[in-house]
């Protein structure tokens, strides 16, 4: 299996509202990452597209429906289909979320939580194994958001992501987001999280808005908050070179905003890295 | 049933249903979390078949198409992996709903059938002059047994209301709906011409004999179809039209070998 360097690049979604941006002009990302599932198709337009961002921009394939923890296992149809547009595309890699989006009859289309047992770690494993070796490369696993834990949890959610990528040898997309908004609904520190993940596997950063309450909920609608940005440069003080994603898939606002807070991640993590050089 | 296994199912079936117990150990606190889940599910779906049933949404009312979207979700929940599928059997949900409005599932098995053809694999049509190279050293027994392969993403609609009327009528926020019904029932046509789904009415003499070649039967057996709906005069007459007016859309791919 090849590995997957580190890209300090600066990134965002393509999402519809912006095709013509990106097809047409010319916009200051390093890459574009794309939902995985929208371009699993025979052919027409979404293909097209694809590709000519493709021709502009390196790509990088998120997908939503993997369903890593699914206790019954990985669709092959799916996986077959994931590996011809990988083949098609040559993105920069391919990533999909630690959840389960489905059962053994239906698919939720929603990131599922799963508990944290030395069960679910088996199943996990051995479905990111066999994705792996289908897919013919190494993947990266984002680590998910949730509003719920079980009262069968054996350990915290970063010594069960740890132990997953020790024996699978995949790459972690750390959320950053997601550990702010997991922290709070589950009351554990996002210190102790960053503290308890192998950062050496950590390939890409997401950033994305949530919306307060009593439970947060990782809803992509708004802009990053002050929390998450300082939680952002708290990892970015301890990772070396990695990619970062502003996240946005609802209330997609006009592609300058979203360049504005891309930047500001740049900046951030720039300033970061050139201060733990010097 | 593995543990985890068996705490999947509950949990799928937690959402999609509200009045089933919590399990063993849950508090407030785990179905508040459940209840977020439960939102996300739902919203997923009925913005999905809202993205793909625009018009019938706008025939129908936001309200109104929201109660049927919900409902298909929670009767029929997805099976696939792609979002894109889950529609699938929302006209029979129309129908079994709309039962006085059958223009409502009329139309949102269009916008299936558009939704469909849309993203089908790419090919060519075969214009007319290729046909005509093709097939001018055909004899009788050439024509009896000719196969045609038609563009992927090809269906047909069977409807009883002026469904262009419909359409043209329901493309904007503001439309006021047409719903005109016809003489005699027809066929709606879809395909994808370019990257651009579009369909036609074509008589429904027309949409067997189209149905029947799709599904692998000759041409010769799509003249014996026309025979019985038109009476062998007819048919000589209409069957050569027929055909070029499938290569004047730009409908069919090839010859089949």
């Amino acid at each position: 299996m090849t590995d997957i360097a580190p890209f300090a690049g600066f990134g965002l979604g393509l999402r519809r509202r912006h095709y013509a941006d990106f097809l047409e002009g010319t916009v200051p990302v390093d890459f574009v990452e794309v939902i995985s599932e929208n371009y699993m198709v025979d052919g027409g337009k979404p293909l097209r597209l694809l590709e000519e961002a493709r021709a502009r921009h390196p790509v990088i394939l998120h997908g939503v429906s993997m369903s890593i923890g699914s206790a019954h296992g990985l669709d092959a149809d799916y996986l077959a289909r994931l590996k011809a547009l990988a083949d098609r595309i040559e993105p920069l890699w391919m990533s999909d979320h630690l959840c389960w989006t489905r059962s053994s009859a239906h698919n939720t289309h929603d990131l599922l939580p799963l508990p944290l047992t030395a069960e679910a770690l088996d199943v996990v494993c051995d479905n990111i194994e066999r994705a792996q070796d289908a897919l013919g490369r190494p993947m990266l696993f984002e680590n998910p958001s949730s509003y719920l834990t079980f009262p069968e949890d054996e350990m915290a959610e970063w010594e069960f992501i740890a132990a997953m990528a020790q024996r699978t040898g995949c790459y972690l997309l750390l959320d950053v987001n997601n550990v702010y908004v997991s922290a709070h609904n589950h009351g554990f520190s996002a210190h102790d999280y960053l503290d308890g993940l192998p950062l050496d596997r950590v390939r890409q950063i997401h950033l994305a808005g949530h919306q307060p309450g009593d439970i947060i909920v990782d809803t992509h609608d708004r802009a990053v908050s002050d929390g998450v940005w300082a939680l952002y440069a708290e990892a970015m003080r301890r990772l070396g070179p990695v990619a970062t994603m502003i996240e946005r898939d609802d209330k997609i606002p006009p592609l300058p905003n979203l360049l504005d807070e891309l930047a500001r991640a740049r900046d951030f993590a720039t300033q970061t890295w050139e201060a733990v050089a010097a | 049933m593995t543990a985890l296994a068996e705490l999947q199912e509950g949990m799928l079936a937690r959402i999609l249903a509200d009045e089933l117990p919590l399990p063993h150990g849950w508090t407030a606190r785990h179905e508040a979390g459940l209840e977020i889940y439960r939102n996300n599910y739902r919203t997923a779906l009925v913005e999905a078949l809202r993205s793909t049933f625009e018009r019938t949404e706008r025939l129908v009312g936001e309200e109104s198409f929201r109660r049927a979207a919900a409902h298909h979700c929670i009767a029929h929940p997805p099976t696939s992996w792609t979002l894109d599928l889950a529609g699938a059997g929302f006209p029979d949900t129309c129908a079994e709903l709309f039962a006085n409005d059958p223009d409502v599932e009329e139309l949102a098995a269009l916008e299936w059938a558009m939704h469909r053809a849309f993203p089908a694999r790419d090919a060519e049509p075969l214009d007319t002059a290729g046909f005509a190279a093709t097939t001018a050293e055909f004899g009788e027994a050439d024509w009896i047994g000719l196969l045609l392969d038609f563009l992927p993403g090809l269906s047909l609609v069977r409807t009883r209301h002026d469904l262009v009327g419909l359409w043209s009528s329901l493309a904007t926020l503001e439309g006021a709906a047409d719903v005109r019904k016809l003489d005699e029932p027809q066929c709606a046509v879809v395909w994808r011409e370019g990257e651009r789904p579009v369909f036609v009415l074509r008589p429904l003499w027309e949409g067997g004999a189209l149905a029947a070649l799709a599904e692998g039967g000759t041409f010769g057996e799509a003249c014996a179809l026309l025979v019985d709906e038109l009476g062998e005069e007819r048919a000589v007459t209409n069957a050569g039209a027929m055909l070029a007016r499938w290569l004047a859309d730009g409908i069919i791919a090839g010859i089949a070998q």
